[in-house]
């Protein structure tokens, strides 16, 4: 490793370290500070998993509630994203468990989730031409169709940059599945995109 | 070289290459050179996994560009609940350590009182003329009195523990 890489690496550690104590200390500095660096990937990621705005904002507070009465446990030597998001997968999947307790395979089952509707809860800045807008429709609505599984591994892959490993820790999904995972819903998505070139 | 791509046909290899380290990505999970140059001679060669390789690269990219936004609201709302939950979090402790002190005070008056008190009821019974038996008897239930008492007031109020914890997540 390069001598950029190392210190990247340290300093990734230490930052981790630092919120690990500020976590023990129910530091509120930290928490609202927290809140405002993930508030995007956190939405993202909930928006994916659940399919709906209004479940993954409910679920968003609540992951940032469980981080606080949890955050003892947080020992600070993986990344917080990946236990953040761990958090917020437990949530939305306890949810799921009581909502359908007899076919739970939720995320197995492309039923178990909300309709996705990501096209209606974009926010499409000023600068969004409409080739891209109706590129993003277009992959989207790829993403609707796709299984839910496809569409958390490449989220986390993709729009989360996490390595295979973190993925892996999050979704509880041995390394393998992980990355069939990722080819599998890449080439599902392939399709869709033939469809934002017209 | 990786042992989950020894075992599929060569395209199949080379697409689930691309499609786990196609991008550039720092760390361990790099190719290879001998991976690189060996997908690099299939892609040369294959017109159908040089597709499938450019579309992989525009998936991501327009993955990256969808648009999902948290406002303003949800943070501002979400960092009250946080807060107001803390200082719920911060009186139940401060609860506690009020439990812990005064059960810490009474065991250490227990201890001080129980020999003197002890010591009173022997008295009492030999002044009165009362056989071991009873004075003893005696002494258990004004000793036992307070803690059976504040049991029963207890369990009047029935949901104690319930109203006190009823906030409290699994
Ligand atoms: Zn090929």
């Amino acid at each position: 490793m390069n001598a950029a890489a190392c210190y990247f690496v340290r300093a990734m550690a230490d930052e981790n370290t630092e919120i690990a104590h500020g976590l023990r200390r129910r530091d509120p500095e930290l928490l609202d500070r927290l809140i405002e660096e993930y508030q995007h990937r956190l939405l993202r990621y909930l928006m994916y998993l659940t399919g709906r705005r209004d479940l993954a904002e409910d679920f968003f507070q609540e992951t940032w509630v469980r981080v606080l009465e949890r955050g003892s446990q947080y020992d600070g030597r993986h990344e917080f994203s990946t236990w953040l998001f761990t958090i917020a997968r437990n949530l939305v999947i306890d949810h799921l468990r009581r909502k359908r307790p007899a076919s739970f395979d939720s995320l197995a089952d492309p039923d178990g989730l909300a309709p996705f509707d990501i096209a209606a809860t974009a926010q499409p800045s000023a600068f969004d031409t409409t080739v891209q807008r109706e590129q993003n429709e277009q992959i989207s609505a790829g993403m609707q169709h796709i299984a839910a599984e496809y569409r958390e591994t490449l989220v986390l892959r993709f729009q989360e940059g996490m390595s295979l490993e973190e993925i892996a820790n999050v979704t509880g999904a041995p390394l393998g599945t992980v990355k069939s995972r990722i080819y599998r819903g890449l080439s599902a998505l392939q399709p869709w995109l033939k469809g934002a070139r017209l | 070289m990786n042992p989950d791509l020894m075992n599929s046909d060569v395209h199949e290899r080379a697409r689930l290459m691309i499609a786990l380290f196609g991008e550039e990505r720092p760390g361990p999970e790099e190719l290879s050179n001998a991976e690189r140059s060996w997908l690099a001679a299939h892609l040369e060669s294959c017109a159908s996994c040089r597709e499938f390789a450019e579309n992989s690269r525009e998936t991501i990219r327009l993955l990256r560009a969808i648009p999902i936004t948290a406002g303003e609201r949800l943070v501002s709302t979400t960092q009250m609940r946080v807060r107001q939950r803390a200082q719920e979090l911060q009186r139940q402790q401060e609860r506690f350590w009020v439990v812990c002190v005064c059960c810490a005070a009474v065991t250490l008056s227990t201890l001080v009182t129980t020999p003197v008190l002890w010591r009173g009821f022997a008295w009492m019974g030999e002044q009165a003329r009362l056989s071991p038996p009873v004075w003893e008897g005696g002494f258990v239930v004004f000793y036992l009195m307070p803690a059976v008492l504040a049991g029963i007031l207890l369990l009047a109020r029935g949901t104690f523990l319930t109203d006190h914890n009823g906030s409290y997540q699994d």
